[in-house]
């Protein structure tokens, strides 16, 4: 006991803790029934949806494909999703600035996952919070446009460093715009030397496959 | 604003340690929070402040001990920044990694039971 009744007591707890629970129950959920999971995350409007739909056209008929959609407001990149014929399903966060693990578990546990092999969380589009909540997902994908600046690894560096894959789109429009790639891939590997790098172009279709084939190798891995 | 969040977490943290303790009030908390985490103190302790209002954490202190970015050097070694750098700040050799700086952690509570 201290002066004035004041005791300090040592706490050493991870502040996330309960995200990081909710965390591992998808990670096992997914991984009893041999589900591969991406959780997509990027700036908005730098090409997750674009990113899915390409996923989902190289995955027709390899095996089931489930998304969840992951927005503060709206409907409107699951009706995107729902076009396409697969099992889709939309998490509005309102207030947060990302999807919570316990959240996404429950959609999880509601959704048929029987069929399901492979499995897409666009979150919502925001390079901070999505950055600092794990969703058990087996790897993190961070897109960055050429639009958005090249900056970004050094103003955002978190989600570069914990992404697994770095894809850099919109490729196309590198003659009109003032971006450094080689900056980008110097500073996202100083944030973490193992991340994966792809320069791609959803248009011109300029490194899609090296990514599509990349992300079919990383899920086929997963036994 | 995804400090809103992160102040929610601590109260739940801090106030179930309190609970576990007997603690009718808390009067200060200590947390370590790296720079990697772009948390702005006054933002954190601002909303913190509101969310407390009416438990035992209300009027709470919040000290933030910020843990600097941890850069590995393939040419000179470990050393600090206070941001981020794709270079190191020592030598400014070009092969560096960030291997700390992303702490968010509550170290001490005082209460008073």
């Amino acid at each position: 006991m201290g002066p004035g009744g004041t005791v300090r007591i040592e706490v050493e707890r991870a502040i996330l803790q309960s995200a990081d629970e909710a965390a591992a129950a998808i990670r096992a959920l997914l991984s009893e029934r041999k589900i591969f999971a991406l959780n997509l995350i990027s700036s908005p409007g730098s090409g997750k949806t674009t990113l899915i739909e390409a996923l989902l056209a190289r995955f027709d008929g390899k095996g089931g494909v489930a998304v969840v959609e992951g927005d503060i407001e709206t409907e409107i990149d699951a009706e995107r999703i729902r076009k396409h014929g697969v099992q889709v399903r939309q998490i509005n966060t309102h207030t947060s600035c990302h999807i919570q693990p316990s959240r996404l578990l429950s959609v999880l546990r509601e959704m048929d996952l029987s069929e399901t092999r492979l499995l897409l969380v666009e979150n919502v589009g925001n390079l901070v919070c999505p950055a600092e909540v794990p969703l058990g997902e087996d790897a993190r994908v961070v897109l960055l446009s050429v639009t958005e600046g090249d900056e970004k690894p050094l103003k955002y560096p978190l989600v570069f460093k914990t992404s697994d894959l770095l894809v850099i789109t919109k490729t196309d429009l590198l003659p009109y715009v003032t971006f450094d790639v080689d900056r980008v891939r110097r500073a996202a590997r100083a944030a973490n030397p193992a991340v994966e790098i792809f320069e791609v172009s959803a248009t011109t279709g300029a490194g899609m496959s090296d990514l599509l084939d990349r992300i079919e190798a990383l899920r086929a891995a997963k036994k | 604003m995804h400090e809103l969040g992160v102040a929610g977490e601590i109260l739940d943290v801090v106030l179930s340690e309190a609970d576990r303790h007997a603690a009718k009030k808390v009067t200060s908390i200590r947390l370590r929070v790296g720079v990697l985490r772009s948390i702005e103190p006054e933002n954190l302790s601002f909303l913190f402040e509101h969310l407390a209002r009416g438990t035992a954490a209300e009027g709470a202190f919040l000290e933030i001990v910020e843990e600097p970015v941890r850069i590995e050097c393939e040419g000179c070694g470990v050393s600090e920044a206070r941001a981020f750098k794709c270079e190191c700040p020592r030598c400014h050799g070009p092969n560096v990694s960030v291997t700390g700086g992303d702490s968010l952690r509550i170290l001490t509570l005082d209460i008073e039971d």
